[in-house]
């Protein structure tokens, strides 16, 4: 261990995103004992993640760090910092409306959400089964909280719970199979694991093959891959619609972007079984994901079973395993960051959010999102632009042309063809297809000019966006096409992304 | 030496057994506890004191204390007299106090027939509490910080869900709801 002043200084400069992000967390926590008003609580939540995000540019010069054993920041891990911490961004800007603005006390939000930024960014930083464990459970523990945020509603409540049981659980499988790994191995960093693995005479034991197994089934639960994703509509429909987009992105794209860490540094990839289980599991996510949202007519449900569907298509480029994969993945993340963000911002502008907590005006909370297909019902008549950017969102899940889904699903393709994964690649096609029946059933239902359109609405009240939640909304869907219509801006960034070895 | 280990890995096993399968909340708590503390055996034998002492004393203690003292709280009233002076009857404590007193017998054999320093099965010495300090506070300090934000966000939620009435809430809402109406209407 270097412990020179030079070497803990640029340590600590490298550290830097991370630890601004902690002491944004800490300061609002303070500022919100001091002042119990939510604006200025927001505005230094979002001066916290501007600095952080800010700080990964700032220090990008120095290089690919090892901090300790436990975190590596090399470019890989800055760049999903960066994407974390810019959708936690737009997640604060969405919350502020949704959980009454200036009027209703929701300051305890924005602590528990840059905490799971915080998790997420060590997630993806980790090199070590300790780091990993912590910044896991550093998310998961916040997001149960934030699920269950409208404490006196039955729904989030009921979501936070089985998120909760859900977590623990994947969370005991996940310590078990590090546990067995590292009764075979004797280390816990994931260097070590693949340098150990690449001897002649290593290969992982029964110990060693089972704990990866548990392992792979613990992350399986987090990113709601098919024979786990039981949980995942549930909890989408009951979460407030601004944490659900949370839940879809950044946690899930933080365990993604540790899975594909682990499997490169640790040279998991090499076990024949297991990369065959994950590329089964991708086929029936792909098909499952797609086919039970057939059948759903809530628009949570639509997008929860949507992102299952999506995270197989991911898990197809995953596979390949080469450094095109992870410029894939990586590029296939953004595009599912944008679109779900979006997607789900729509979501939380149309619904009229958790205003009050107190029972006493119960027929003034609202008991559920604005989430019914019905609620959507010429949408493009009284919202044009709403509808406009949500049909943007869903084409991009699609992946039609001009969109970042298409280019991002066209990478995955090209990796997936270049490591000749046919199977996988077929699955993919025929998904993507059912996949159109619907987004453009959601789509023909915001075209319909029904009379049944003009009286739906006086029902719930209708919810008037923010200028906040506006620009936001506008960015995303500019920021959508413009890196559709030309990725190479996104790509030459990516091209610098290596998994780097550095012990 | 190695029997111990066996003994109280079995005693561990047949508690947590029972622990999922009672009915009364008590009854699985105490053998909770006890499954605990056999583990607490199995850590010391394996050569880790000091994870011993905190498993006995976070766990076991503690954290169950609490549980067992909520989960009393909770039924109050007259009822609860009746129900508590079932909980003393020998059949309730019976299981438990068996287990604990074969633990207990494991220790006493250890500590009268073991010189203290070679109490280990896996042939290393014991790894002592400063070795245990000295590891977290040095590579793993970062693992240490974030354990404390892991902490900071538990009690955050906690803080947030378990509040019990919020009288600022309601009249903020009030004429929050006031203004929206004039909105709408």
């Amino acid at each position: 261990m270097n412990t020179l002043p030079s070497a803990l200084h640029s340590n600590l400069m490298a550290l830097s995103p991370l630890i601004l992000l902690a002491g944004s967390a800490v300061v609002v926590m303070l500022a919100s004992a001091f002042y119990r008003h939510p604006r200025p609580v927001m505005m230094l939540t979002l001066a916290g993640l501007i600095l952080s995000f800010a700080s990964l540019f700032l220090f990008r010069g120095i290089g690919s760090r090892q901090v300790t054993a436990l975190l590596v920041l090399d470019h890989y891990a800055l760049f999903f910092i960066g994407l974390i911490v810019a959708a936690t961004f737009v997640v604060a800007v969405l919350c502020y409306r949704y959980f009454g603005g200036s009027e209703s006390r929701h300051e305890a939000l924005y602590i528990l959400l840059l905490l799971a930024a915080l998790g997420g960014g060590v997630l993806v930083a980790s090199s070590h089964f300790a780091s990993f464990l912590l910044g896991l459970e550093l998310l998961s523990i916040s997001l149960f909280a934030l699920i269950a945020y409208p404490r006196f509603t039955e729904r989030p409540l009921e979501a936070g719970i089985k998120y909760l049981i859900l977590a623990g659980f994947s969370s005991g499988l996940l310590l078990f199979g590090m546990a067995l790994v590292y009764a075979q191995l004797g280390t816990m960093q994931f260097a070590k694991i693949g340098t150990m693995l690449t001897a002649p005479d290593q290969a992982l034991e029964l110990y060693g093959l089972a704990g990866l197994a548990l392992i792979v089934t613990g992350v399986g639960f987090k990113l709601a891959l098919v024979p786990f994703h039981m949980w995942t509509p549930d909890v989408y429909e009951g979460a407030p619609a601004p944490i659900t987009a949370f839940i879809a992105t950044v946690s899930k794209g933080a365990m993604l972007a540790l899975l594909l860490r682990y499997f490169l540094m640790a040279g998991a990839h090499q076990s024949q079984p297991i990369t065959l289980a994950l590329s089964l599991v991708a086929v029936t996510t792909i098909l499952v994901g797609n086919l039970l949202a057939l059948l759903q007519d809530n628009i949570k449900r639509i997008l929860a079973y949507s992102s299952i569907a999506q995270l197989g298509y991911l898990l197809v480029g995953f596979l390949a395993f080469d450094p095109l994969a992870i410029e894939a993945v990586a590029y296939f993340l953004t595009a599912y960051f944008v679109t779900m963000l979006g997607a789900f911002g729509v979501v939380t502008v149309l619904s009229g959010g958790f205003n009050n907590g107190s029972e006493g005006e119960s027929h003034r909370v609202a008991e559920r999102d604005s989430d019914r297909l019905a609620d959507y019902a010429g949408l493009f008549w009284h919202r044009p632009w709403l509808a406009g950017v949500f049909t943007a969102m869903l084409l991009s899940l699609a992946g039609i042309p001009l969109t970042m889904g298409f280019i991002g699903k066209f990478y995955i393709l090209t990796a997936g063809v270049e490591a000749s994964l046919w199977i996988p690649v077929i699955v993919l096609v025929v998904g993507s297809t059912i996949g159109l029946f619907y987004y453009l059933r959601i789509i023909a239902v915001m075209c319909a000019p029904s009379s049944q359109a003009i009286t739906e609405p006086t029902m719930r009240p209708v919810a008037s966006p923010s200028l906040g939640e506006s620009v936001t909304l506008a960015a995303l869907a500019l920021l959508l096409i413009w890196l559709g219509v030309f990725p190479a801006q996104l790509i030459d960034v990516l091209e610098g992304i290596t998994v780097v070895d550095l012990t | 030496m190695e029997a111990t280990f066996y003994l109280s890995a079995a005693v561990a096993v047949a508690a947590t057994l029972m622990v999922v399968t009672r009915a009364s909340a008590v009854h699985a708590l105490l053998y909770l506890i006890v499954s605990l503390l056999a583990v607490a055996v199995v850590f010391f034998v394996l050569g880790a004191p000091f994870v011993a002492a905190l498993e006995v004393i976070i766990y076991a203690g503690a954290v169950m204390v609490l549980f067992v003292f909520v989960i009393m709280m909770l039924n109050l009233g007259t009822s609860a007299a009746v129900k508590e002076r079932e909980w003393l009857s020998p059949r309730m404590w019976a299981g438990p106090a068996v287990l604990s007193a074969l633990l207990l017998a494991e220790l006493i054999y250890i500590l009268v027939w073991n010189v203290p320093g070679t109490a280990t099965i896996s042939g290393r010495a014991a790894v002592e509490s400063k070795e245990v300090g000295i590891t977290l506070f040095g590579p793993y300090l970062l693992g240490v910080e974030l354990a404390s934000l892991l902490l900071l966000a538990g009690l955050v939620g906690a803080c947030h869900l378990g509040w019990h009435t919020e009288s600022g809430w309601g009249s903020r809402s009030e004429s929050l709801s006031d203004r929206r109406g004039h909105e709408n209407g």
